[in-house]
């Protein structure tokens, strides 16, 4: 018995459970079903279309997702031959990995993180800058042109996004005066919340936010009628599922960033409220959810930019208005004195 | 020794966003240095089957070069046809066929508009542009009981006339696709990234578009007034009060605001048509006396086809027609000898003149430019290959 219990203790340990269950690999699951069923849906809708429909009637068509997967499953996994095929194959899974792992470093109460740092905002933005290393790989390993100009133009967007995305966070960073998240969440908690703070650092941020996730109108990556789907035009059954799934993930993750950064985390829950982490997680998620259905209506409404004019929104646009942003957090910081 | 520095880029036959045809593009980083289109995957030998067919035949089969585009194309054919035979159709029948072939008109254009929306990522311009030909479809349906393929212009006249109710569905069915027009004007025509995405892209200057023969709309965006039904005015035409489009710009959105001009302008001939039709026979006298069972022909107003027709013999000759259909001027020749088969039959279609452009618009253009000058040019590959 004192191996089970041992089991036990170690599988509820935060450490296990919030990566594999909560806010981790089992609730993101659940959230990109959610999303991509939302997208298809709202989009249809704007379409004068029903979008999904016949899996599970009752329910809308939500379970297509899984129905899809279940078809993906069970497709052949071809590996071209001129392919490197340790790359070919790992690139994804480590690339779907890398884009869920942040989620260790977002808190979703005081008390509840699976990895505690008073530099949690940093690291957040820092384990997602690896993933696009990955979708050069990808791209590099598959042997395809259309990959590949795919993959370069993920490295080209990284260039146009991160660099705003990381000052727009300093900007907030300057403002809370803290790089931890759980902090962060407590300077909101007086009502006024990051994105009425620093609307500046909102807006880059979620442009930028955008671009990462390969949403339109910055979906250059994948342009269909471009390059077929970008770097992933090689791959075929659940590897193409991991593919896929990792731009999810990353919005899933991005948008649950947004939400504590900009959008109060938690708050307006109070303390004997905080303390199991459901209440807070719950209200974090809906915000994140809000958020994510924001980016995904973007495609309903915007065709694709050309990736220079991405570059050039990046540079010209974005990186300014992220160093405006710095400059406004610390008039903030200067007037109000916080 | 020398490195390789271009990257040959073969995009098609099996690609999203080649259409039918292979596109050869010689890339420079995401610069184009040259642009082969590669064409004939579709090619069906039209020409050459139309030899072995009785002229009444050849109307389905002429509709088969251009599905979005089938009445102007029948048009064409049933005019040469009629200049063989030296025949003219009735009013009443010269109305209905600008009646359809504008209706036609108005649908295909709506067809290229949806394709071009969604090669430069706007699925919502293709899904609304698709849904939006459906109150077309349903209205050509109406009159000619078919939706697509209608060989409705037959030699001599028409095969139905106009229904009851059509009138006042029609102009609903046109008051909703002015408001219509409005809505694609905010969500795709004047989208900011639309703008970012056409604007001075794929241009065509004025001089150029002549020289190398671009036809129709994408000929009109180059700032050249020429369209087949004010030059050389067939049917009803100079009867009708319309404009020809025109644009100065010669680049991608300069095209797609032709084409809204188009419609906006087909709109208006449709209205003027229904407003001022006459009454009449549908069909010539010539052919209305063999018709089995005239009373009856006349009560259920269609044409049942008098055997006559599956063996017309036009007397020796050849005769040409224009038309202006819907992506630009389309041109039949027709040689007779005497048979109940043309001796030579020719088509030069509207996509077939309209390749070139790809290949002088797109050098030095962009990767991502390849389908939103693609999508601009309406080209439609099974009209070009035939």
């Amino acid at each position: 018995m004192n191996v089970v219990e041992q089991l036990l203790q170690i599988l509820l340990s935060p450490t296990i459970i919030i990566p594999l269950i909560f806010p981790g690999l089992l609730t993101t699951f659940l959230v990109i079903i959610f999303i991509a069923w939302f997208e298809r849906k709202l989009t249809a809708k704007v379409q004068l279309r029903y979008g999904p429909l016949y899996v599970l009637k009752s329910l809308g068509g939500l379970p297509q997702l899984v129905a899809d997967l279940l078809k993906f499953l069970f497709t052949e996994i071809i590996i071209p031959k001129g392919s490197d095929k340790k790359a070919f194959i790992l690139s994804p899974i480590f690339l779907f990995t890398l884009s869920m792992l942040p989620v260790v470093a977002i808190p979703l109460s005081n008390s509840y993180a699976a990895f505690f740092s008073d530099l949690s905002l940093l690291l957040v933005l820092a384990l997602l800058t690896i993933t696009p290393i990955f979708m050069l790989l990808l791209g590099w390993s598959s042997n395809n042109k259309f990959s590949f100009i795919g993959s370069l133009r993920d490295g080209y967007l990284m260039m146009a996004y991160e660099i705003p995305m990381f000052v727009s966070i300093l900007a907030m960073a300057v403002a809370y005066d803290t790089l931890d998240l759980v902090q962060v969440v407590g300077r909101q908690s007086s009502g006024l919340w990051g994105i009425a703070l620093n609307p500046l650092a909102a807006i880059t941020f979620f442009v930028a936010m955008l671009m990462t996730t390969a949403r339109f109108p910055f979906d250059v990556a994948e342009a269909e009628s471009e390059l077929v789907i970008g770097p992933y035009t090689e791959y075929s059954g659940i590897i193409f599922v991991l593919c896929l799934g990792a731009s999810y993930a990353k919005l899933s993750v991005l948008s649950l960033f947004f939400a504590e950064v900009f959008l109060g985390g938690w708050n307006p829950l109070i303390w004997p409220l905080t303390l199991n982490p459901i209440l807070p997680g719950v209200a974090v998620f809906v915000k994140g959810l809000l958020v994510m259905g924001l980016c995904v209506f973007m495609r309903s409404i915007y065709p694709r930019f050309r990736i220079d004019q991405v570059l050039k929104l990046g540079w010209h646009t974005l990186f300014v208005l992220s160093v405006a942003s710095v400059a406004l957090s610390l008039g903030i910081v200067w007037v109000l004195g916080f | 020794m020398s490195e390789e520095q271009t990257l040959e880029l073969l995009i098609g036959p099996q690609h999203p966003g080649s259409g039918h045809m292979r596109l050869v593009a010689e890339m420079d980083g995401d610069v184009i240095l040259n642009f082969e289109p590669n064409i004939g995957y579709v090619h069906r030998a039209v020409e050459k089957i139309a030899e072995t067919k009785t002229y009444v035949q050849i109307i389905p089969l002429v509709e088969r070069t251009s599905l979005p585009d089938t009445a102007n194309h029948n048009l064409g054919y049933v005019l040469a046809l009629e200049r063989l035979l030296g025949i003219d159709a009735p009013l009443r029948a010269q109305y209905l066929r600008i009646l359809l072939a504008e209706i036609n008109r108005i649908h295909s254009h709506l067809y290229g508009m949806g394709i071009h929306g969604n090669m430069i990522g706007s699925t919502t311009m293709l899904m609304w542009a698709f849904g939006d030909r459906e109150p077309f479809i349903e209205l050509a349906q109406r009159l000619t009981g078919a939706r697509l393929s209608y060989s409705y212009i037959i030699p001599g006249g028409v095969r139905r006339d106009l229904p009851q109710d059509f009138r006042n569905d029609a102009l609903k069915a046109l008051s909703y696709m002015e408001r219509r027009l409005k809505d694609y004007d905010r969500i795709f025509v004047h989208n900011p990234v639309t703008l970012a995405r056409l604007k001075g892209v794929g241009v065509i200057n004025r001089i150029d578009a002549a020289r190398i023969g671009v036809v129709g709309p994408n000929l009109r965006a180059s700032g050249i007034a020429y369209d087949v039904r004010k030059i050389e005015p067939y049917c009803i035409y100079p009867d009708l009060d319309f404009e020809v489009v025109v644009r100065d710009e010669g680049d991608a959105h300069a095209r797609l605001l032709v084409r809204i001009g188009e419609i906006e302008q087909s709109i208006s001939m449709i209205r003027q048509i229904l407003g001022k039709i006459p009454d009449g026979s549908i069909l010539a006298d010539r052919y209305l006396d063999l018709v089995p069972s005239r009373t009856r022909f006349e009560k259920r107003s269609s044409v049942k086809f008098p055997a006559l027709f599956s063996g017309l013999k036009p007397s020796k000759g050849e005769a040409v027609s224009r038309v202006e259909a819907s992506r630009g001027e389309l041109f039949h020749y027709l040689v007779s000898d005497g048979s109940t088969h043309p001796y030579r039959f020719r088509i030069v279609t509207p996509s077939f003149k309209n390749l070139i452009a790809f290949k002088h618009a797109l050098l030095g253009q962009k990767l991502a430019d390849i389908p939103a000058v693609y999508g601009s040019l309406d080209y439609f590959p099974p009209e070009a290959d035939r």
